[in-house]
C-alpha cells in the first residue's frame, strides 16, 4: 500500500515540475521584452539583432525551441547563460550554498524568537505576556522585508556598527538578513506554537505529569511542548521550502548572492536559460519538500495513504 | 525535542561555514549592476564595457570631443577602404606575459566577424571586408565600403590569439594587457582586480539598491561609486563631511519623442508648444539637483560633429498657447496626449511635473507608466503619442542616420516617430558620403538646426556624471562616457593630509 503511495506521489511531482517547466517556458516567451534587444541595447541594428538571434536560437519556432530544450533537460543540460555565456550548472551551484546558508539561519533565529514568544503566550494566556507576544507576532508579520531589511541596515551596520551594511563577507554579514528573513516566520510560528500548546496544556497526559510532581518548566518542555511541536514541524518543512527557493528581496536588499537574485537579475536581462532553470531548481525543491512531508505523514498517519478521513 | 541551547549551536556552525575573507587595503568600488561578461568580443551591458576597458586594451580611443584617437596604435588611410594600424613600441605585454602583436589584433576581430562565433559586435564591424597581417607590428584593415569613421569602430578590446585558438574562457578568467589584471570573482557580486602599476588590488562590490548602496558608502565599506543614485540620495551625500562629491557634464540625452503619425503629435505647432512648455532650468535646478544641462541637439555641443549655434529652446508659457491655438486648441478645447514612460520611479517623478508643466498651458497629458518590457515594447512598435527616453553612450554621428533618416523607420532602424524629412535625409545621406570629417561636420551641423526646428525630438538636458567618495580618496577624472579610466590613477592621501 505504502509502496504505491509513494509511486503515486513521485508521478505527481513528476507531473508538477513538467508543468512548472512548461509554464514557465510559454508565460516567458509571452512576457514582452526580448533578451536580444536588451543584450544589445537601443542602438543595435536589425543585422546584429538577426545574427544574435540565429545564435542564441531564438529564430525558431516556439515549438521547436521548447523541443530543444526539454531534450537538453533529459540530459541535465541546463543550457549556458546568454549573458555571462556560463554554463548555468556552474551558477546555480556558485549560488546554492548562499541561499541554503541565509535559509538555515533565518530558520534557526525564526525558531530561536517562536518558541520561547510562543510559550510565553501560552502558558500567560489573557494576560499582558500574552497581548505582548502577540503583539510582537504582528509587528513581525506585518512588516515587509523590504522596509524591514533598510531599517536593520540603519541601526545594527549605521548606528551601532556591529553588522555590515550588505554583502556576504564573513559570519556577521549573514545576522542582518537572516533577521530580516527570520521575524516573519518568527511571528506565524509563534501564532503556530501558542495555539498547539494551548490544545495540550489541559489534556490528561499534562495533568498527570504535574501529578507526578515534575516541576511546571519540565511538564512545560518535556511533555507540552513534544506533543505541541507536531503541526510546527510540518510547517517549518514547508517554510523551509519557500527559504530555500531564493528570499527575493531580502537577497536584493543585502546584495545576498543567492538564487533569489540570480532570478531576478536573469529576469530583468530576460536571460530566458537561467529563468527557466532557476525556476526548475526552485519548483523541484518545493515539490521535494512536499513529497517528503507527504511521506512522513503516511508515514505516521496511515489514514494518509488511504485516502480515507476519520 | 531540540533544546534551545542546540538551535544557538546550530545557528553557530550556520554562522561558521558563512565565514568568507574579505579583501583588505583593497580600493572598493560600488556598482549598480554586476558586469555580465569579462570577455570583450561578447560584452554589451555598460558595466562590463566599463570594466572590460581596465583589463584589455584597444586599438582606439575617444578624446573630450568624441572624435578617434591613437590608443594600441596609430594609423593611416591608405585609400577610402584602406587602413593601415601600426602598433605603439610602448604597447604593454598580455597579463599571462605573452607580446601583444598584430596576430592577436587580428585574431580578435576575426573572431568577432566569424558568423559561427555569434558575437553581438559582429554586424557593427560588417564594413571590414578583411585583415591582413604585415608583421609583428602593423596590419590593414580592407573595407567593403569608404567609412571615414572606420578607425571609431576599433575599440573593442584585444585578447590573446594563443587563447583564442585554445578557446580559453576569457569571460571566467580575463586576460587581457589593459592597466589592470584579473585576480579573482568569488561571486557574481564581487570582482577583485590587480592595478599592475604598484599592485595596488581593487574591489567591484555590486549593490543593486541605491538605498543600501548609499548607506554601504556611509559606512565606509566602499571607498567610491559612480552615478546610479537618484538626485535626493546624491544631495544626502553631500552633506556628509566625510564624503566628496565630484560632478561633470555627461552626454546622455534626455528627450521626448513623438509619433509623427498622430494627428496631435504630427503637428509642428505642437510640438514647439510642447518646448516651449517645459521649465527645464527649473526641473534640473529643483529635481534633477542641478545634475544636469539643458541639450538641444542629440550630439552635445563639445562633440566634433556638435551643433554650438544652436538657439536654446526657451521657457515661454505664453508662446506655447499662441502656437497652440495656431494648431486650433484652445482652453476649452485642449489638445490631449497620451505620455508613455518607465515604471522607474524618478522617471515618474519627472513625467508627473511634465504632466503638470502642459496641463497649465492647455495640454491634457494621460500618463501612463509600464515596466521596462511592455513600455519598449510599445516605443518600438510605434504604440505612442509621447514618450521619454534617452540615447547613452553616443560616440559617432551616424546615430543620425539610425534615428532620423525615413529609411530607419523599424524594423530597419530606431526612427521609431516615422519622421520622414526629405531635408534631413538630404543632409544625412550627404554626410555619410563625405570624404572627410570637416566635411561630415558641416553636414551634420546643418541636419541638426534642421532637426531644431522641425522637432521631431523635444531635446530635454544631458545628465551630470557624479563620483561621490570618501575624503581620503584622490586623483579620479571622471570621464565624459562615464568610463571607469579613472581608477588608473586614484589613490589615497596620507592621513596627515586630511
Amino acid at each position: 500500500m505504502f509502496v504505491r503511495f509513494l509511486i503515486s506521489r513521485i508521478l505527481t511531482a513528476f507531473a508538477v515540475v513538467f508543468g512548472v517547466v512548461c509554464l514557465v517556458f510559454f508565460l516567458l516567451h509571452l512576457v514582452p521584452g526580448d533578451p536580444v534587444e536588451v543584450m544589445l541595447g537601443e542602438s543595435a541594428r536589425p543585422a546584429d539583432r538577426a545574427a544574435l538571434q540565429q545564435a542564441l536560437g531564438l529564430d525558431l519556432p516556439l515549438h521547436v525551441q521548447f523541443g530543444r530544450y526539454l531534450a537538453n533537460l533529459s540530459q541535465f543540460d541546463l543550457g549556458t547563460s546568454f549573458y555571462s555565456k556560463r554554463p548555468i550548472r556552474d551558477l546555480l551551484l556558485e549560488r546554492l550554498p548562499a541561499t541554503v546558508e541565509l535559509g538555515v539561519a533565518a530558520l534557526l533565529v525564526a525558531l530561536l524568537m517562536a518558541v520561547p514568544l510562543g510559550i510565553l503566550a501560552a502558558v500567560k494566556k489573557e494576560t499582558a505576556w500574552d497581548v505582548g507576544a502577540t503583539g510582537v507576532a504582528l509587528f513581525g508579520v506585518s512588516i515587509p522585508n523590504f522596509w524591514m531589511g533598510p531599517m536593520l541596515i540603519l541601526v545594527g551596520a549605521l548606528w551601532l556598527g556591529w553588522f555590515p551594511v550588505s554583502g556576504r563577507e564573513g559570519v556577521a554579514s549573514l545576522v542582518l538578513p537572516a533577521l530580516t528573513l527570520g521575524t516573519a516566520l518568527a511571528a506565524i510560528l509563534s501564532r503556530m506554537i501558542r495555539s498547539a500548546l494551548l490544545e495540550v496544556l489541559n489534556e490528561d497526559f499534562m495533568r498527570t505529569a504535574r501529578g507526578k510532581g515534575l516541576a511546571e518548566r519540565t511538564v512545560i518542555l518535556r511533555h507540552g511542548l513534544r506533543n505541541a511541536l507536531l503541526p510546527v514541524i510540518t510547517l517549518v518543512g514547508l517554510q523551509l521550502g519557500a527559504l530555500l527557493s531564493g528570499a527575493v528581496i531580502t537577497e536584493t536588499v543585502f546584495s545576498w548572492p543567492g538564487i533569489g537574485s540570480l532570478v531576478v537579475e536573469a529576469i530583468h536581462r530576460r536571460d530566458y536559460p537561467v529563468v527557466q532553470a532557476t525556476v526548475l531548481c526552485i519548483s523541484v525543491s518545493y515539490v521535494a519538500l512536499n513529497v517528503l512531508t507527504d511521506l512522513t505523514y503516511a508515514r505516521i498517519d496511515p489514514r494518509v495513504r488511504l485516502g480515507s478521513r476519520p | 525535542m531540540i533544546s534551545l541551547k542546540r538551535l544557538w549551536v546550530l545557528l553557530l556552525i550556520v554562522l561558521c561555514t558563512a565565514c568568507t575573507d574579505p579583501v583588505s587595503d583593497a580600493f572598493r568600488f560600488g556598482l549598480a549592476g554586476a558586469p555580465a561578461n569579462l570577455d570583450p568580443r561578447f560584452a554589451t551591458d555598460a558595466a562590463s564595457a566599463r570594466v572590460n576597458r581596465l583589463l584589455y586594451a584597444r586599438l582606439v580611443d575617444f578624446n573630450d570631443t568624441f572624435e578617434p584617437v591613437p590608443a594600441l596604435a596609430d594609423w593611416e588611410q591608405l585609400s577610402p577602404t584602406h587602413y593601415r594600424f601600426h602598433l605603439k613600441t610602448n604597447v604593454q605585454p598580455f597579463h599571462d606575459g605573452t607580446r601583444l602583436t598584430a596576430h592577436d589584433v587580428k585574431a580578435t576581430y576575426d573572431f568577432i566577424l566569424n558568423a559561427d562565433n555569434a558575437s553581438p559586435h559582429r554586424a557593427s564591424l560588417a564594413v571590414i571586408d578583411r585583415i591582413a597581417v604585415d608583421d609583428e607590428t602593423s596590419l590593414d584593415f580592407f573595407l567593403n565600403r569608404p567609412e571615414p569613421l572606420f578607425p571609431g569602430y576599433l575599440v573593442i578590446g584585444i585578447v590573446p590569439a594563443h587563447l583564442i585558438a585554445a578557446h580559453h574562457p576569457l569571460h571566467e578568467h580575463p586576460i587581457g594587457s589593459g592597466p589592470f589584471s584579473f585576480l579573482a570573482r568569488p561571486d557574481e557580486t564581487r570582482l577583485h582586480l590587480l592595478r599592475i602599476r604598484d599592485q595596488q588590488r581593487f574591489e567591484f562590490i555590486t549593490v543593486p539598491d541605491p538605498t543600501v548602496r548609499t548607506l554601504k558608502l556611509m559606512a565606509g565599506e566602499i571607498d567610491m561609486l559612480q552615478n546610479d543614485l537618484p538626485p535626493e540620495l546624491v544631495d544626502y551625500l553631500e552633506h556628509d563631511r566625510m564624503l566628496r562629491v565630484q560632478r561633470t557634464a555627461g552626454t546622455n540625452f534626455s528627450y521626448l519623442g513623438f509619433s509623427l503619425e498622430d494627428a496631435v503629435t504630427r503637428q509642428v505647432f505642437v510640438r514647439r508648444a510642447i518646448a516651449h512648455a517645459i521649465n527645464r532650468q527649473e526641473i534640473i535646478r529643483y529635481v534633477l539637483d542641478n545634475g544636469a544641462r539643458p541639450a538641444q541637439s542629440l550630439l552635445p555641443p563639445e562633440h566634433w560633429a556638435g551643433a554650438q549655434d544652436l538657439d536654446p529652446i526657451t521657457y515661454d508659457p505664453e508662446k506655447a498657447q499662441a502656437l497652440l491655438r495656431q494648431a486650433g486648441y484652445s482652453r476649452e478645447q485642449p489638445a490631449k496626449i497620451v505620455y508613455k514612460t518607465s515604471s522607474d520611479p524618478f522617471r515618474i517623478r519627472l513625467a508627473t511635473i511634465l504632466q503638470h508643466q502642459l496641463k497649465s498651458v492647455g495640454i491634457d497629458v494621460d500618463l501612463r507608466s509600464y515596466d521596462w518590457g511592455t513600455f519598449y515594447g510599445d516605443i518600438k512598435a510605434g504604440r505612442f503619442q509621447m514618450y521619454s527616453l534617452a540615447w547613452v553612450g553616443i560616440h559617432t554621428p551616424d546615430i543620425f542616420d539610425y534615428v532620423f533618416h525615413s529609411r530607419s523607420i523599424p524594423p530597419n532602424g530606431a526612427n521609431r516617430g516615422r519622421f520622414r524629412s526629405t531635408v534631413a535625409d538630404t543632409f544625412i545621406d550627404h554626410a555619410r558620403a563625405a570624404p572627410d570629417l570637416e566635411t561630415k561636420r558641416q553636414w551634420y551641423v546643418q541636419l541638426q538646426h534642421h532637426l531644431a526646428d522641425a522637432l521631431p525630438y523635444v531635446p530635454l538636458w544631458y545628465e551630470d556624471h557624479i563620483f561621490i567618495a570618501h575624503r581620503e580618496i584622490e586623483g579620479f577624472a571622471i570621464a565624459r562616457d562615464g568610463n571607469y579610466d579613472g581608477l588608473i590613477h586614484v589613490r589615497r592621501s596620507p592621513p596627515d593630509a586630511l
